[in-house]
């Protein structure tokens, strides 16, 4: 499977915290910078699950903390599974 | 007058876990059909899974949804689903929700990180408010039928203190009062609303608060039974408080801890 865009996992990440894309950088911090609890870490995770197929454990839900990061860990699994 | 569950319907929310996969376990056991939410990734989808068939091997129905309990949208497109599924609605609800910040108000030089705003109102509504708001809806719906209960698990963190679990206390404190103003609510229905107060229980939601081992070891060398709360032990008492029409007990923090709490 090709490069995931970045533009789409902004979006993704953005509707989860229902903020506008724009306010979603590409390093921000969830946690520290966004207010992102961890029950909404747990909601977004959960989307990527669904829309890229891929399985996340609870230990990689600690990686996931910016834009940058969430396209690191999806790129990497769905180059594992291809 | 007792009443059978056979052909009842259950809404249990935390399904897939702990208390609450041992009390669908139990209601599967006396033939009433469960109705489930649950909020896991891939693994925990896939155990929640195994566990729906294990309850249809059962012959009973069971379905489960895997979606945020807390969520206004997750509210909005189960209580159609469960009109169709059940008719009349749960018999029985349980709230069996675990989710919140285990995160201390002040930091310490173990734990520099302390608990946010945020955090506090999340772990308050989703461990507490979603009680009420989903009572709202399902009785709107008219799902709530005559002689119904509704169980939320409370613990004893509502009145003592653990480390890192404030916002959780805050949650049960409130989770207990909104059983009362409940209990009030709907007694002109004849639902009964009650807390019960689980003693410490080896689940996977206890797992994540800090020094569980410690925690655990004291609750069971306190317990004059010499052992622990099972999830079991919760299941049976929620079976057994269900098979009555009866609403007269309501409003309660009923203690299911083999006698953990009374002793000094």
């Amino acid at each position: 499977m090709a490069n995931i865009d970045k533009d789409e996992l902004r979006l993704l990440v953005a509707d989860v915290i229902e903020l506008e894309p724009n306010e979603v950088s590409d390093t921000a911090d969830f946690v520290s910078e966004l207010e992102v609890d961890s029950l909404t870490m747990l909601e977004i995770t959960m989307r990527l699950e669904k829309k890229y197929g891929i399985k996340v454990v609870e230990d990689e839900l600690l990686e996931i903390t910016s834009l940058n990061r969430v396209h690191k860990l999806v790129t990497a699994k769905l180059a594992a599974v291809s | 007058m007792l009443v059978p569950l056979k052909g009842s319907w259950a809404l249990i929310f935390g399904v897939s876990s702990g208390l609450g996969r041992a009390t669908a376990r139990a209601l599967a056991a006396e033939s009433c059909n469960v109705i489930g939410v649950h909020f896991d990734m891939a693994d925990g989808q896939q155990a929640a899974e195994e566990l729906a068939e294990e309850l249809r091997e059962r012959g009973v129905e069971a379905h489960f949804f895997n979606r945020n309990v807390a969520a206004a949208q997750t509210r909005a497109e189960l209580v159609p689903l469960i009109k169709e599924l059940s008719g009349v609605g749960p018999r029985i609800v349980l709230h069996s929700v675990a989710f919140g910040a285990l995160v201390p108000f002040v930091p310490t030089e173990s734990t520099p990180k302390s608990l946010t705003a945020k955090q506090m109102a999340m772990t308050l509504d989703v461990m507490a408010h979603s009680l009420v708001y989903w009572t709202q809806d399902l009785l709107a719906a008219n799902l709530l039928p005559k002689g119904g209960k509704i169980y939320a698990l409370t613990s004893s963190g509502s009145t003592r203190v653990l480390r890192s679990y404030g916002a959780v206390s805050a949650a049960k404190a409130a989770l207990e009062s909104h059983v009362r103003q409940l209990a009030v609510e709907l007694a002109p229905y004849e639902i009964a609303v009650n807390a019960i107060r689980a003693g410490t229980t080896i689940t996977p939601a206890l797992l994540k608060i800090p020094k569980t081992p410690e925690v655990a070891e004291r609750a069971r060398a306190v317990n004059p039974h010499g052992r622990l709360t099972t999830p079991e032990d919760v299941a049976e008492t929620i079976v057994l408080l269900s098979t009555t029409d009866s609403s007269w007990i309501t409003g309660n923090v009923i203690g299911v801890d083999g006698g953990e709490a009374i002793v000094a």
